[in-house]
Parts: C-alpha cells; structure tokens; sequence
C-alpha cells in the first residue's frame, strides 16, 4: 500500500530501529535509534541511514523527515518536519516527509488532541535535529581533520571555514552514523530560526488537490468484506432480536451479526457485511430489529435542561476561589444574574467514521483515520488478547478529527467483526450514524451571579452544570477542574468563586474542537459584557483594566484597540469582543455585525492571537480561519434530543456553516519568542460570545441561550 | 450487466447492481478513491464528478445514469495536478484535512466553465452547497479568484 509521502516515486521503507539503542540521547519521551540496523538498502543500490528515529539521509543526499504525529488537517505534516529541519540546517523544500510508525517507544505520545503536538514536541523535535547536525558536522571535521567549531552547516551541505572544502549531508551521514549521539546538543537562538516563522507551503496538500492523498476509508485490503451498522438510535438500546435470515439473502450479504462497542456504556447493534459497501448496507436496510430500550426513550432535550436548570440552583462543589464571592453577593444590595444555555454538538468530520481491521491467528492489523495510534493499539491488543507488539498500526490522512478521532470505538467494531468472521473488515459508518450515535460535545448550563461596585466587579460567581468527559459513569459525583475550562480566571476581580454541578447520565459525550471552552466562554464573556454595559462601561477598557497584570491578554485587548480601531466604530455596525485562552495561546475577537433585513448578517471577524513562537504562520491563520468558521456554526446550529435520541439526522437538519455565511476573517499573529502555545482551537471559544455581545450593541437584545437564530433579532 | 461509460477519457466497463450510486462504483470497482463518501444524501458535494463537464453528485446517482457518458473525477482532471484550479488550490494553500477538496475543486472548475470571472455572489451561489467542516472557505474564494485570473 502507497503511503503518503510527498514524493511518491520513492515508496515508504520500513525504518529499522534498535530499542537497545544507547543512552547518549535521551530525549523527552523519545529514545534515538543508533547501531548498524539503522542502515537500509533501498531497492534502487542506494543506502539510507537513520541519524535517530526522526531523521534519514540517503547517499544522494534526500533528507526524510520521519513525522510522528497524525495529521487531521492541522498542519503538523509540515510543522513538526520544519522543526527538525530548523536545527538539522536542512531546506525543508527539499526533504521527503514520511508518516512514522505507531510506535510510543520510539516517539512517545503520538495522539493529536488539545493542540498540544508542537508545544510538546518543540523542545523534542529541535534536540533530534540538532543532535543530527552536531553529528554531521563532527564527521566532517574528522575527514578534513579539523575541530567541528571550524566547519559550518547550512541547508545540508557542511564547509571548512578555512579551506572552503564541501561535504553534502548524504556523503557524510555513513561516518556520522558511527558517532555517539550528544547528549545536550546546542540549540539555535530565536535570532537564528530561518525555517521556523516562515509560512512554507504544506507538503500534504498537492496530495490534497489530485485525490491521492490516502483516508482511512480509501483502504483497500485483499479479501476485505465490508460493514454497515445499525446502532440503537436509542443510547444504550439493547439488541432482544433480528431477522438474520432474511438479510442473509440479500445480494452480496455475507454476515449478518451482532456487535457492540465501547462508549462510556456498550453500544450494541447489528452488522450486516457483504462483498461491496453497497451489497452491506442494502443488507443494513433489510434489517428489521427489535430493541429493548429500557425506559431511555423518554428523554429528550427538555426533560434534560429543566434537570439541569434545578441542578443549577444547588450549591455545586468548588473548582475555583479567590476571597470570599459567597458573602459579597449574599451582603449585596444588588446581585446581577444570568443564565446561560449551550446544545449538545456532534464532530462530523467531512470523513465518517471508519477503521479496517485484519485480526488473524496470531497477530492484527489496523488502518484508518485515528488520532490516537497508540491508544488505538493498545486498546486492540487487549481486546484481542494479543501482546502489542504483534498489533500493527497504520495510521492515515484523517478527514477531520476535532477530537471524535481520538476514541476507539470503531476500531473495536472493525475488530469484532474480522475476528467473527474471519476476514479483513472495513466498517464505514453513513453520515447519519456519525451524527447521531455520539459521543457529542456536552450540553450546558452556566449561570453567572455578580456584584459591581464603584464601576467594577466587586464579587463573581460561575457556575457550569454539564457532564464531565472523564467522569460519566461510576458513583463520584462531585464535579472535577475539567468543567470549568475556558472559564476565565485572569481578571483581576478581588472575589471569585468557579463551581461545577455535575451531571450524569446516558448521552455519550467527548473531546470536541476546544472542549469545556467552547460553552464556558460564551457565559463568561457574555457576562462580563452584560456587566461593563451595567457599570456603564466601555467593554474593552472595562476588561483591560482587569487586565493590567496579565501581560499577554493585555496586549492583544490593546492591539485590538489601536490596530484596529476598536472605537472607532462604522456608522451601522454592531461591535462586540470577547477573549479567551485556550491550550495556552491568548487571543481577543473583536465581531462586526450588521442589520440585514430582519435579522444580522455577520461582516468581519478580527483576532489577535499570541501562541509564543509560531512555526508556520499560514497553518496558524489557517486553523484560526477554521477555528471561526465551526465556532460560529456552533452559535447558530446545535442538535436536539426526542424520545431517547437524537432528532437531526443529517447535515440538512443540522447544517454546517456554508461559503455564504463565511464572514471577512483576519488574523494577527502577535510577535513573540516564548515557547509555541497551541493554535489548533485559538479563536472558536470566543466566537459565541463576541457575536452575541456585537448582536447586544447593534439591537439591544441579549442573547443567553444557543443556538441563536440570526434571521430572528430585530 | 456490465456498464460502460468514459471515466477520465478511458473506455471502462463495470459489472454492477445498475442501481450503485456511481460514487461507490468509482471507489470500489474502478478503484479511485479521490471521490469521497460524506453525506450520502447530496447535500454536501464531497462525492462530485464531473459528467460531460457539469458537477454532479455520485452518491445518489445510480451508476446505470453513466452508461455511455464522460465522467470526470479528480484524478482525471489534470496529468500533473496542474489544472489552472488546482494550482491556485496549492498557491491558496486551501486544503486543511482536506476531505471534501476534490469536490470543491470540481465543483469550482464548473463554475469556472460558466463563469471565468466570478463575482462574489457567483461563487456563493456555485460554491454553497459544498461543505467543509475544517472551514477553509476564505480560501476557497481566494483560490477561486487566483484560477480566473
């Protein structure tokens, strides 16, 4: 099978590396290969060696980047190899860009969640480049028989100072190979970066405009069936019987069985496989099922926000304090109060779920869109009773992830019916099971209590009751820090006071886009909002004077004032702000919103982001570009549940944004030199409450509850 | 019955159910996988081909609908991924995932085809029934702007 690699005439070579490699270089969470299986014959005569497990050269001189991390859209294809190529002194125009192996012994965590890949991998990936450089330039100070501080290296060819003598990288890494890796490799200054802050194209993305950029639904293995589920539209219906039989005679249907799948809860359905997807889902349509739903067919999203609106008349547990908020609003001649309400979302990534999966006597493979390669392998190691390393993960492009990719519920699907049926198994999952099935972005209630004094805030109350990702079942029922992400705790108010109401039932929540801080924020910054309107306030400078201590939200509230003019507002035009921060980056929006007929049109989408040094600043407008687009289908679409499940069933009942409702958006990168912050989310937690503030400032009316209609604000 | 039709100007011939959405026909029998799955209902363009150069959606288009038409997809839309759109895709840098692209890629070379200078409003009209959940549409429209040049 063709990997992805950008230079497809060069097939992927399995790179052979020594778990018993030495420790002269032990790196955060890596181990580097050394030892002479590093060395590989390629079929053409030539050689490639591997410097560690993130870098070969071949004897032509073609550097291959090893990327380690899975590539979802976010950029880090190009991104990491950029950082290896800054220290190693490589053109990054010039190397082949390789997908690694599943392999956490060689690379660590290799999972893509929480924009956290270059800010863990930073440090890790420019110590690999420089330890690889370090051991060039040393091979080539031995030839000539100089010392390496009298040799230079610059886009892969190492020069003699002195004599103006040459060796390229591809002639000198056979000797640099036999030199003991530093421990401590030197590192370039900020001052030095010539790769790292320059927007170069991305690798993946030609393979992104000719279809041969491979997807886990692309995946093609000999002898393969084909699966198509029918889950309980029910959460957590169990299957009492269906017409195997009968389904059976349907063309092309090989399998009619019953499986399941783990999701906070086992989710049971039906597999049909057959010899074409067609053949297995005509089967799927054929079945007839009974469920038994155990009395879960009665909620539906009413019977669930008036649960949590009581719940938010409890006390809840404390996540958070600062003074004593509790006393200062019961002491209060004035409290100010509101609520604030967010729908469950579902991911649907353009790609639905699928995964292949060949479970044989001895050993299983996996292909498929995951962002969780380790996570997958161990998951299928211990539900196969297999040892991990007789697992092998193939790991590819993902159609979108935000975070439904991180789960390992389809791969279990896939397992369970190869192993039932003795073959390779694709499962795809239709659009309509993807939208439906979860696990979904949790559903919240946010109430905020407040108390102004002078012009200020005096005392500040938040309080979140939603379901908390990692406690959904089990009998602790006391909220943990995770629900109170995105809730903002920088502002200098002298009273503070965060609380969390946990709520616990069957509706399967997970990790999307921003997680907590894509709810929490469209409270908190709406209030404060309400708050700088009530103490008579203007927004930006209420809140920058809360500021004052906190460099960085400091400075992007200020950029907003002056490089874009944030009171000087155009006649017609409805401005709101919001900041937030979110996997370290701080960033403010300042939305512009306008009347169009009876509803608001929304014009232009300004961020200022600071997420320390940016590697790629074009990936880092991209995903803030990305960030706003399904921040802002979250304001205005969200999914409902009836009679125990979810009611839209597709994306013409819960639409995405579409190009004509795509708003003018431009980022500003602040400059820094601090170490990289995460971009993959910067900007979706504020789009909510900056539009609903803008839409105050145009129309006066208060908007607290999602999705809000913008064709309904006049 | 095997049907036959022109898939990226060659004569292919495939013995299917007639009544297999050509998207699936593509990807499984004729092995190209740059038309993607999505939606299944037509309305988010992920699965568009071109047949006799006007943007369809295969995955509701029974394959029996392509008898003894020309069927363009993504990989038959340029030799060297040098089509005037796609170039301006690579220069844009449009794609982030980039799932849905090959359907906004040909649903942007109709539109060029009718339209060689689109106005904003042309390419909202062409372009907003093809999704894309990474949210790349600024650059969608730039790209577009980049390709009638």
């Amino acid at each position: 099978m063709k990997a992805n690699t950008i230079n497809p005439k060069i097939s992927r070579r399995k790179f052979v590396a020594l778990s018993s490699a030495s420790s002269a270089l032990m790196l955060i969470g890596c181990v580097p290969s050394t030892g002479k299986d590093k060395v590989v014959n390629l079929a053409d005569g030539g050689v490639e060696t591997a410097l560690n497990q993130f870098i070969s050269i071949n004897s032509e001189g073609l550097i291959t980047l090893y990327n380690h991390r899975p590539e979802m859209g976010q950029g880090t294809f190009q991104s990491i190899p950029m950082i290896l190529a800054e220290e190693l002194d490589a053109d990054i125009r010039q190397v082949k860009i390789v997908q690694s192996e599943a392999n956490s012994s060689l690379y660590g965590r290799q999972m893509v969640v929480g924009s956290h890949s270059i800010q863990s991998e930073f440090m890790n990936c420019r110590k690999m480049g420089a330890a690889a450089k370090d051991m060039l330039v040393r091979a080539a100070a031995e030839t000539w028989g100089v010392q390496p501080a009298d040799v230079k290296a610059k886009n892969g060819v190492v020069t003699a100072n002195q004599s103006g003598k040459t060796l390229t990288y591809g002639e000198l890494v056979a000797k640099a190979a036999k030199l003991k890796a530093p421990e401590n490799p030197k590192l370039k200054s900020v001052k030095e970066f010539r790769t790292i802050g320059g927007s170069f194209p991305r690798a993946d993305i030609p393979l992104k405009t000719d279809g041969s950029a491979k997807f886990g639904i692309d995946i093609q293995v000999p002898g393969m069936l084909y699966a198509s589920v029918q889950r309980s539209p029910v959460f957590e219906g169990k299957v009492v019987s269906f017409n195997q039989e009968e389904v059976l005679k349907v063309p092309g249907v090989t399998h009619v069985l019953k499986t399941s799948r783990d999701l906070f809860g086992n989710r049971e359905g039906v597999a049909v496989l057959g010899e074409s997807y067609w053949a297995a889902y005509q089967g799927r349509k054929a079945l007839k099922i009974e469920w038994d739903n155990r009395g879960l067919d009665k909620i539906s999203s009413e019977t669930i926000r008036n649960v949590y609106l009581k719940a938010s008349k409890e006390p809840g547990d404390v996540l958070h304090e600062k003074g004593d908020a509790d006393r200062a609003i019961r002491n209060a001649s004035e409290v100010i109060e509101a609520v604030y309400e967010m729908p469950y979302q579902a991911h649907v990534p353009m790609e639905p779920m699928n995964a292949v999966v060949d479970v044989r006597a001895d050993s299983a493979e996996f292909w498929g869109s995951t962002q969780n390669p380790n996570g997958t392998r161990s998951y299928l190691a211990r539900f196969l009773n297999l040892p991990e390393e007789k697992v092998k993960i193939n790991y590819t492009f993902m159609g979108g992830g935000f975070g439904r990719r991180s789960r390992t519920d389809v791969a279990e699907e896939a397992a369970d019916l190869s192993k039932k049926s003795g073959r390779p198994v694709k499962v795809i999952w239709t659009r309509e099971d993807d939208q439906t099935a979860g696990p979904f972005r949790a559903a919240s209630v946010n109430t905020c209590r407040a108390v102004l004094k002078q012009g200020k805030i005096e005392a500040l109350e938040h309080k979140v009751v939603a379901q908390e990702i990692r406690n959904q079942s089990g009998s602790n029922n006391k909220a943990g820090r995770q629900l109170m992400g995105g809730v903002n705790t920088e502002y200098a108010i002298p009273n503070v006071s965060v609380k969390g109401v946990l709520q616990k039932h069957h509706v399967p929540i997970s990790y999307w886009r921003a997680v907590y801080h894509s709810t929490n924020p469209f409270a908190h910054e709406s209030f404060i909002d309400e708050l700088a309107v009530k103490a008579g306030r203007d927004p930006l400078e209420f809140r920058l004077e809360m500021m004052q201590d906190h460099k960085r939200f400091k400075r992007v509230l200020e950029i907003v004032d002056q490089v874009f003019n944030w009171k000087d507002k155009p006649e017609g035009v409805g401005r709101g702000l919001a900041i937030a921060e979110r996997s370290g980056a701080h960033f403010a929006m300042m939305i512009d919103v306008e009347r169009n007929g009876k509803g608001v049109k929304v014009k232009k989408i300004t961020t200022v982001v600071d997420l320390g040094i940016c590697i790629n600043p074009d990936t880092v407008k991209a995903q803030t570009e990305g960030s706003i687009v399904m921040g802002l289908g979250a304001a205005l679409y969200g999914l409902t549940i009836d009679k125990g499940a979810i009611v839209e069933q597709n994306w013409h009942q819960y639409p995405l944004l579409r190009i004509g409702q795509c708003p003018e958006i431009e980022t500003y990168i602040v400059k820094s030199d601090a170490e990289p912050d995460g971009a993959g989310e910067s900007g979706l937690p504020t789009v909510a409450p900056a539009l609903a503030n803008a839409i105050y400032d145009l129309t006066g009316k208060r908007i607290r509850r999602l999705p809000l209609d913008l064709e309904k604000l006049s | 019955m095997a049907i036959s039709f022109k898939l990226n100007n060659k004569e292919t011939s495939l013995d299917v159910d007639p009544q297999m959405p050509l998207l699936w026909a593509i990807r499984d029998y004729a092995g190209l996988t740059g038309t993607k799955f999505s939606c299944g209902i037509a309305v988010c363009g992920a699965c568009t081909v071109l047949m006799e150069g006007a943007p369809v959606r295969s995955c509701v288009m029974p394959v029996s609908a392509a008898a003894g038409k020309s069927i363009t997809t993504i990989e038959g839309l340029s030799k060297n991924n040098d089509h005037p759109v796609q170039k301006a895709w690579i220069e844009a840098q449009v794609p982030q995932c980039g799932y849905c692209q090959s359907g906004q890629i040909l649903s942007a070379v109709a539109l060029l085809e009718r339209k060689p200078n689109p106005t904003d409003d042309d390419i909202d009209n062409a372009m907003n029934s093809v999704l894309c959940r990474c949210g790349t549409y600024p650059r969608v429209r730039k790209a577009i702007k980049l390709a009638s040049k």
